[in-house]
């Protein structure tokens, strides 16, 4: 039991060097937050509930386009699916924990602790080691991005309006789109959204974006067939 | 949408659905896998789709949406941005590049 102990500190440890990429993110959460006119206590616990902060920013910018309740839960929960592949991932290792922690700690699942438990090192502890590595990273990244929120609402709140600070949530997209551009198809399928995007921006209730979204899914597996048809017959 | 007890319970919806988008496979858990196996390719081309989305559109024409100007600061800002997300893998330089380059354009243009 204690060794198990030993695990979560092990795994807050381990969380720490990470910081360094969660705080500049949760500066950007909070400053832009407030820059949309919403109180400290609105960010922050937008922040606590949400824990994801890709899914707050893009639900920012709808808030800021005044589009309906439907389309900005759709939305945010569309960037999040993401977390299915992480649910999916732990499942052998929460799924058999008692609900209270069960719960907690799958409310508390991010891109962090997947990229810290699901290495191979784990692999070789054993089942109540790996629970607790994870508790401890789990509840140290969910520490240091409220700290690293609060820190934005309050610096943000000393910078002008007319910097545009709102300008930096597209921007971060931006940065993260270019990261996930790991091949010539996954190219095709931000090409695709990102213009029907533009073409559809009028639709009502904002829902140009769930448009986009389908419509550069349906490309990326549509396109590979139709080019290997075209080139087969060439 | 900008009535505080409705952004509150926008907060508690979307805190709720991802929370149990978390829990879906751990609560199934056993009777669920061959679901995900299926979905993966779906899940991998959703990220850019959904970041093109976002971004694009605010990039190329000013807020807010009614007005449709396209502003050639915000382009220039976003190729400054791509440039840098090209050398750092981290959201925050490419960020801080595209806003520097915005903020000086406007600065010396009045």
């Amino acid at each position: 039991m204690k060794d198990d102990r030993k695990q979560f500190w092990l795994g807050v440890r381990d969380l720490l060097p990470l910081g360094s990429g969660v705080l500049p993110f949760g500066l950007i959460v909070g400053a832009t937050g407030g820059s949309l006119g919403m109180s400290p206590e609105m960010v922050l616990g937008m922040s606590a509930l949400f824990f994801a902060g890709s899914a707050q920013l893009a639900a920012y910018s709808l808030i800021q386009d005044n589009a309906p309740f439907v389309i900005i839960v759709a939305t945010a929960i569309v960037v999040n699916l993401r977390f299915a592949i992480y649910s999916a991932t732990f499942a052998p290792l929460l799924g058999p924990l008692p609900k209270r922690y069960r719960f907690t700690l799958a409310y508390m699942l991010s891109d962090q602790t997947y990229g810290l438990c699901s290495m191979p090192a784990q692999m070789q502890k054993t089942t109540p080691e790996r629970i607790w590595y994870l508790a401890g990273v789990t509840l140290a990244l969910y520490v240091t991005w409220l700290i690293s929120v609060t820190l934005g609402i309050v610096l943000g709140a000393g910078i002008p309006a007319h910097w545009s600070l709102e300008f930096t949530i597209p921007l971060a997209f931006l940065a993260m789109l270019i990261t996930t551009i790991t091949s010539r198809l996954l190219f095709m399928v931000a090409v695709i959204s990102g213009c029907c995007a533009i073409a559809f921006q009028l639709l009502p209730f904002n829902s140009g974006f769930i448009v986009a979204v389908a419509a550069g899914v349906l490309g990326g597996l549509l396109l590979p067939s139709w080019l290997k048809r075209k080139g087969s017959h060439e | 949408m900008s009535d505080n007890l409705q952004l509150w319970l926008l907060f508690v919806a979307v805190g709720l659905g991802t929370f149990l988008i978390r829990l879906s496979f751990i609560q199934f858990h056993g009777s669920a896998e061959s679901l995900i196996a299926r979905s993966k390719h779906i899940l991998m081309l959703l990220p850019p789709a959904i970041l093109a989305a976002l971004c694009i559109p605010a990039i190329v024409f000013t807020r807010p949406l009614t007005d449709y100007q396209p502003d050639y600061y915000q382009w220039a800002a976003a190729l400054v941005a791509i440039l840098v997300a090209r050398f750092s893998r981290s959201v925050f330089w490419p960020v801080v590049g595209g806003m520097i380059c915005l903020w000086l354009l406007r600065y010396f243009t009045g």
